[in-house]
């Protein structure tokens, strides 16, 4: 015990010998803290966690020092699974004496495993999850989570209280029964625990209620813990003897009962997942099946749409390829070329040349088969306009007007330079009584050939017929 | 008969370790051999101050 004012360790007199400072009630203080922490130690040593915990929680309230008693409180909650509010008075303690503390290997051995600490941390959390969990109705996944909570952590003594409600809420009151009892072996005065515990006593057997539980205990049954689980061996209750016969015929009603059972429960429920199963695969395939039937129609539209193209592609590769595998309309005007050069018989490779470009579309053919087709028939143009002309002044001789126009006009267009030509043509018109196209012929003299006596003969001939001159 | 609603409220949620750090910082930790050794001091200082008055 150290003075308040100097620091100095106090002696027996009420006042310090080294500062004179007024001790008397400080030191009464520190008794009181020291006379709960002797309270907390003797109830924590006879399981009363809870009392432990109130005694010397009044311990540090009345000296927040009392090192011994916030390590022990640390150790009770500890025990209890409080296992973060046990770090927490022990980090305390290890902040106000750093040196020499029990706090410190305390911390140190919690620390050290650090899976530990982490189970540690997902039991809270769990068991915090559970409790929201309850509050929102879902109780039963709470019990599951309570379940791995206390897995994790068997001393939770919380955890325990909560479980033992939920299973008190369910009607099952074995079980809370159970639950309490793993409460009361680490806390034998937890008020809730006592509270609960009558409740279930109460429901579970009331006229045995009121007699104390572990004198009944004693008496009925012996229950030890083996590992995790809690063994009750019953007291003076002895197997009743029976005859082999009978175990026999037990033994065949048992096994005919789990045969039946087997028939009716197991298998109708394995049949189920197979059809079930089965159902699936079918499903699947099923659905493969669509995909493959849709992609197998797109396929045969796309199949008859390139028929359609090929078709197609095949007529305009007749029209083009003989049978021999040369080009057809290419011979063709070669032919007629060669047919020209030896018998110089001009119509007929006009006519010819005129059924080669009908038989074709010019304008797909290539620039090299248009030239072709066209140097041909400007090598023939000169003749076929004098052979034309040649025909047309014989039908103007023998008076068949008609006739001539016909064989004028592509005389014409063939050789546009040809005043003779132009001009008999429009004397064709006049004789014929075409008298409109006469003049416009004229006309066309007079405008392509100024100042030639064709020209002055065209102005006539229009004077004679329109009366202007 | 227990109530289970009003049982459940006497649940809270447990310290997490991630709020350990908090709940130290926290947690008040005045004691009664403070609060004495404050009226012990308050009262000597004004013990001093009415000596020093009445000089």
């Amino acid at each position: 015990m150290y003075c308040y004012n100097c620091g100095r360790r106090l002696a027996k007199p009420d006042f310090c010998t080294s500062c004179g400072a007024d001790v008397g009630l400080y030191k009464k203080v520190l008794h009181v803290s020291n006379m709960y922490y002797n309270e907390g130690l003797e109830k924590a040593g006879v399981r009363d966690l809870t009392g432990a915990v109130v005694s010397l929680r009044q311990s540090l309230k009345f000296n927040k020092n009392n090192l011994q008693a916030r390590n022990l409180l640390g150790l009770v909650y500890f025990e209890m699974g409080e296992v973060v509010t046990a770090l927490s008075e022990w980090v305390i303690s290890k902040n106000i004496q750093p040196e020499k503390n029990i706090a410190d290997e305390y911390i140190e051995k919690v620390r050290s495993n650090s899976a530990r600490l982490d189970s540690v941390n997902q039991t809270i959390k769990k068991y915090n999850h559970s409790l929201s969990l309850c509050k929102q109705g879902s109780k039963d996944l709470a019990v599951i989570q309570l379940k791995k909570v206390l897995s994790l952590n068997p001393r939770f003594i919380r955890a325990h209280q909560l479980l033992a409600l939920l299973y008190m809420d369910k009607g099952d009151w074995e079980r809370a029964e159970r639950e309490l009892r793993k409460c009361m072996e680490i806390d034998k005065n937890n008020l809730q625990t006592l509270r609960y515990l009558r409740e279930v006593e109460l429901l579970l057997a009331p006229e045995e209620a009121e007699k104390p539980p572990a004198r009944r205990k004693k008496e009925e049954a012996i229950r030890y813990q083996s590992e995790n689980e809690l063994i009750i061996r019953p007291v003076n209750v002895k197997e009743p003897k029976r005859s082999g016969i009978s175990t026999l015929v037990n033994l065949g009603i048992g096994l005919i009962i789990g045969v039946v059972a087997a028939c009716y429960l197991a298998v109708p429920a394995a049949q189920s997942k197979v059809r079930n199963e089965d159902q699936q695969v079918i499903t699947k395939i099923s659905n493969e099946s669509d995909a493959k039937t849709a992609r197998i129609q797109e396929l045969e539209d796309q199949i008859t749409g390139l028929q359609g193209d090929i078709e197609g592609l095949r007529g305009q590769i007749e029209g083009f390829v003989g049978t021999d595998g040369t080009l057809e309309s290419i011979e063709r005007i070669l032919e007629t070329a060669a047919s020209y050069l030896e018998t110089g018989d001009v119509f007929a490779a006009e006519s010819e040349l005129a059924a080669i470009s009908q038989s074709v579309d010019m304008s797909a053919m290539t620039a090299g088969y248009e030239r072709l087709h066209q140097a041909v028939f400007n090598a023939i143009r000169p003749d076929l306009a004098a052979a034309y002309f040649e025909r047309g002044s014989n039908y103007f001789r023998i008076g068949e007007y008609g006739e001539a126009i016909v064989a004028l006009l592509p005389a014409v267009e063939y050789n546009p330079e040809e005043v003779e030509a132009l001009y008999m043509l429009g004397e064709a018109y006049r004789m014929n009584g075409d008298e409109e196209n006469a003049v416009a012929v004229y006309d066309k003299v007079m405008e392509l050939f100024p100042g030639t006596w064709r020209a002055n003969s065209a102005r006539q001939s229009k004077g004679q017929l329109t009366g202007i001159w | 008969m227990i109530n289970f609603e009003e049982e459940l409220k006497k649940f809270h949620p447990s310290l997490e370790v991630e709020e350990a750090e908090d709940a130290i910082y926290n947690q008040d930790l005045t004691d009664m051999a403070d609060l004495l050794v404050k009226m012990i001091v308050g009262s000597g200082q004004g013990a001093a101050q009415g000596l020093e008055e009445e000089q």
